[in-house]
């Protein structure tokens, strides 16, 4: 542990930004939430983290860091008097070391960049959010990242070596180790996932995978929905895991498409994107297990991508399914549930029922492969009415989610946007051991406040905390506009 | 030695309640294997056994998720798995509990190919030193729902509280295995010429006079891969056993480095060396021959105490500073 800089760190002049367009910028990121920053800072360095922290402290300001800003669940919305640190200007690949298959970056590093700037060794890091040409790796280390990529090599939290992590104090600690496993807790395993509220990453130690030998990327279509989803369970049921599974309907196809044209057939029902990746004989082998499968389920077409050119725009397809959309409507709500993969057309089939019922237009795009559902409900905010029954309609696909034995969310965490639903998934037990993680790191709770744990959750009269138990936070408060 | 033997979580945390009120220190218990990989317990502790926390909950080889409470045995677990056509990829002794292997965080061989325990738990419920029963992570393969308690407990070595209950991540029994092994006498050598060469193999293993190369997937891709390795090292003998013995030694020690850094741990050791994950068990019948303990005390021991106070805020249940070198 190092207590860094012996006298309390000044951040030097141009680090902070204090006017009113600035603090309004930060006070937004990629959900739906406007909240605003006091104060904004843009550290270079992580002793200007430190600096950052001791700033908030004089100040009476609470902190909350971001990464690029791209979340979708409001993790960094700024509420109440804060200082927002952004970590955009830490943006160094520190030491690649192949040998070791790990590398030191910084956490405003964007995710793409840092895989094409591994491939000329030979190594990629694995998650790959849909938003990866603008997320940063400390975005995807708060938010415990996934992308299509998660099925075959796991989520964020299994390439995360250790980070270097700014506590609310200012002590500095190392979490986690560069070789393979750390003594004590995994406390770095807590951290990802912690969507801002433990303290600020400031380095992280990423692990390098080899790139696949061999890579073969098909595009499945299907005149039925039901067929396109048990194409997927017989996948796996063969003892195949694609490298990536992906589901898109029929409203997504044609957006995508027209805007990208990538030979999508816009009259499928539903189409799968499956990659397969490995040893050149196991691509080969799983490749005609995936076919089985699908003839066996009544595929129309299948199609081969040929070239890098060609699997590329496959992919481009996919990863521009959200932007696409401003085709069918203005704004959108994009949505992030998690079901078990056996249940993904049932639920499938109450998101359609729960969307006509509220007279909206949904897009599906899925993980198929992680059970994880992506829908995007499209509207337009100038219409009377529709943003209440967006929120409305968003509530109940929570639930059918949870009630379908879900989790709250596969990928883009609990932020702000699913803070209250937490006691459809926890217990109060559960919530307080939760509020008592959180305080063993924050126990003055200075850290993105109001964010993932609701109201009330307290780590509480059962243990003796410095300031008596920290409590996590309140009902989201006037002033943060929706 | 008193021996408590809960059959149910809820019982579980009522036994951890009773003795906390009253002060009493406590163990807990699995197969005890592996129980020098924990705290030395507290005098006088009674045994919280988890023998009869074996039930197989919920398991669907569809989901690739199997529920099971975890004093079910790692060998059980296997055969109801593989009726599934999936396994845990554990390779722990069969005798040894779910529970047990997650608590120590007992990882695989197969590290390289098949990532680390702590990577499976997707679930836990937890009966806390003080008789909570707490529950965090969720049945789904991709979960960012609040704190990552699963990650937490794995490791813990038994000082937080019970892992009552889990939800594993399982795989797919692969169609074919091979294990080849090279006699060497220079094994490290030989291992990365192999590691650097043949892709994607489940294990590359150095020991003093062998080298192991565990090859898993598909039937065509097994055999090219066993090609390759004989065209980068030459032909191997004849096939090994899987997993490779432990080293020999009354005393041992797991060294864990990055693994560029791995080498010979020195004379008078048994050894085995898995490449590119850098882990290194060491054997040995006199423990003044065992590479030293790596550092001394606990990173972050502020926010150590705290956690151990939340947990186990009577401190029945054994202090991880207490984990033997």
């Amino acid at each position: 542990m190092t207590a860094g800089p012996a006298t309390p760190p000044i951040l030097p002049p141009g680090r902070t930004l204090s006017d009113p367009l600035a603090r309004a910028l930060y006070g937004r990121d990629g959900s739906m939430f406007e909240g605003g920053a006091s104060l904004v800072a843009l550290p270079e360095s992580r002793d200007e983290v430190v600096a950052c922290m001791h700033l908030a402290a004089t100040n009476g300001l609470q902190v909350v860091p971001r990464g690029s800003g791209t979340g979708l669940a409001g993790g960094a919305i700024p509420i109440g008097d804060t200082l927002v640190v952004a970590t955009t200007k830490m943006n160094r690949i520190l030491d690649v070391r192949p040998e070791d298959r790990l590398a030191w970056v910084e956490p405003g590093v964007l995710n793409l960049d840092l895989a094409e700037h591994l491939a000329p060794f030979g190594f990629t890091y694995a998650p790959d959010p849909s938003s990866q040409q603008v997320c940063s790796v400390g975005g995807n280390v708060n938010t415990n990242a996934g992308g299509p990529h998660c099925l075959a090599y796991g989520v964020t939290s299994n390439h995360i070596l250790a980070v270097e992590l700014v506590l609310p104090d200012g002590r500095i600690e190392i979490l986690g180790s560069e070789g393979p496993d750390a003594p004590g807790y995994d406390l770095r395993g807590l951290v990802v996932g912690s969507e801002g509220t433990l303290g600020i990453v400031t380095a992280i130690c990423v692990r390098l995978v080899p790139l696949p030998p061999a890579i073969r990327t098909l595009l499945l279509d299907f005149t039925d929905v039901e067929a396109c989803a048990a194409t997927v369970s017989d996948i796996i049921a063969r003892g195949v895991i694609p490298a990536a599974l992906e589901m898109m309907d029929q409203l997504v196809i044609r957006a995508v498409e027209h805007y990208v044209h990538a030979g999508y057939p816009t009259d499928a029902a539903a189409i799968l994107l499956v990659e397969l990746d490995g040893v050149a004989e196991s691509v080969a082998a799983q490749a005609a297990e995936v076919e089985a499968a699908a003839r066996a389920n009544g595929v129309r077409t299948i199609r081969v991508a040929e070239t890098a050119e060609e699997r590329g725009l496959l992919w481009k397809g996919r990863k521009s399914a959200f932007g696409a959309t401003a085709q069918v409507a203005p704004n959108y709500h994009l949505h992030d549930c998690v079901v078990p993969r056996t249940k993904l057309v049932e639920v499938l089939r109450g998101v359609y029922d729960i969307v006509d019922r509220h007279d909206l237009k949904v897009l599906n795009v899925f993980h198929a492969g992680d059970g994880n559902l992506h829908p995007l409900l499209a509207f337009d905010r100038r219409e009377p009415g529709a943003l209440e029954r967006v929120l409305q309609a968003s509530e109940e696909i929570v639930r059918l989610c949870v009630d379908a034995g879900g989790a709250l969310s596969g990928e883009h965490g609990i932020g702000l946007e699913k803070r209250d639903f937490m006691s459809l998934v926890f217990s109060d037990a559960d919530l307080d051991a939760q509020a008592c993680l959180r305080a063993a790191f924050d126990p003055d709770g200075v850290m993105n406040p109001h964010k993932v744990l609701p109201a009330g959750a307290r780590c509480g009269d059962h243990v003796a905390l410095e300031r008596g138990g920290g409590t996590a936070g309140e009902g989201i408060p006037e002033g943060t506009w929706i | 030695m008193d021996l408590m033997r809960p059959a149910s979580p809820q019982e579980a945390a009522d036994l951890l309640a009773e003795a906390t009120a009253a002060r009493r220190g406590v163990v807990i218990a699995g197969s005890g294997r592996h129980r020098d990989r924990g705290p030395e317990p507290p005098p006088g502790a009674t045994t919280l056994a988890t023998s009869a926390l074996n039930r197989v909950v919920s398991y669907d080889p569809a989901e690739m998720i199997a529920v099971v409470e975890a004093g079910l045995t790692v060998g059980e677990l296997a055969t109801v798995l593989a009726e599934g056509g999936q396994e845990w990829a554990a390779d722990a002794p069969a005798d040894a509990t779910v529970g047990g292997v997650l608590a120590v965080a007992l990882n695989s061989p197969r590290r390289l190919k098949v990532g680390p325990v702590r990577d499976s738990l997707l679930e836990v419920v937890l009966a806390t030193g003080d008789g909570r029963l707490v529950r965090g992570g969720g049945r789904v393969v991709k979960n960012v729902t609040g704190y990552d308690l699963p990650r937490l407990a794995v490791g813990s070595r038994g000082t937080l509280g019970l892992i009552a209950q889990v939800a594993l991540k399982v795989r797919p029994l692969p169609k074919a295995v091979r294990t080849l092994s090279w006699v060497s006498d220079d094994p490290f050598s030989v291992g990365r010429r192999i590691l650097e060469g043949v892709p994607l193999p489940a294990a590359v293993v150095a020991t003093p006079q062998r080298v192991i190369l565990r090859l898993e997937g598909w039937p065509d891709e097994v055999a090219a891969q066993a090609r390759t390795a004989a065209v980068v090292v030459g032909p191997p003998g004849d096939d090994d056993a899987w997993p490779p013995p432990g080293p020999r030694g009354s005393h041992r020690a797991e060294i864990s480095v990055p693994p560029s850094q791995l080498a010979d741990p020195g004379a008078g050791l048994d050894w085995a060396a898995l490449l590119g994950v850098g882990v290194c068990w060491v054997g040995a019948d006199d423990p003044t021959l065992l590479p030293p303990s790596p550092s001394a005390g606990l990173p972050a021991p502020e926010i150590h105490r705290r956690l151990k106070a939340s947990f186990d805020p009577a401190g029945i249940l054994p202090d991880l500073a207490g984990v033997p070198a």
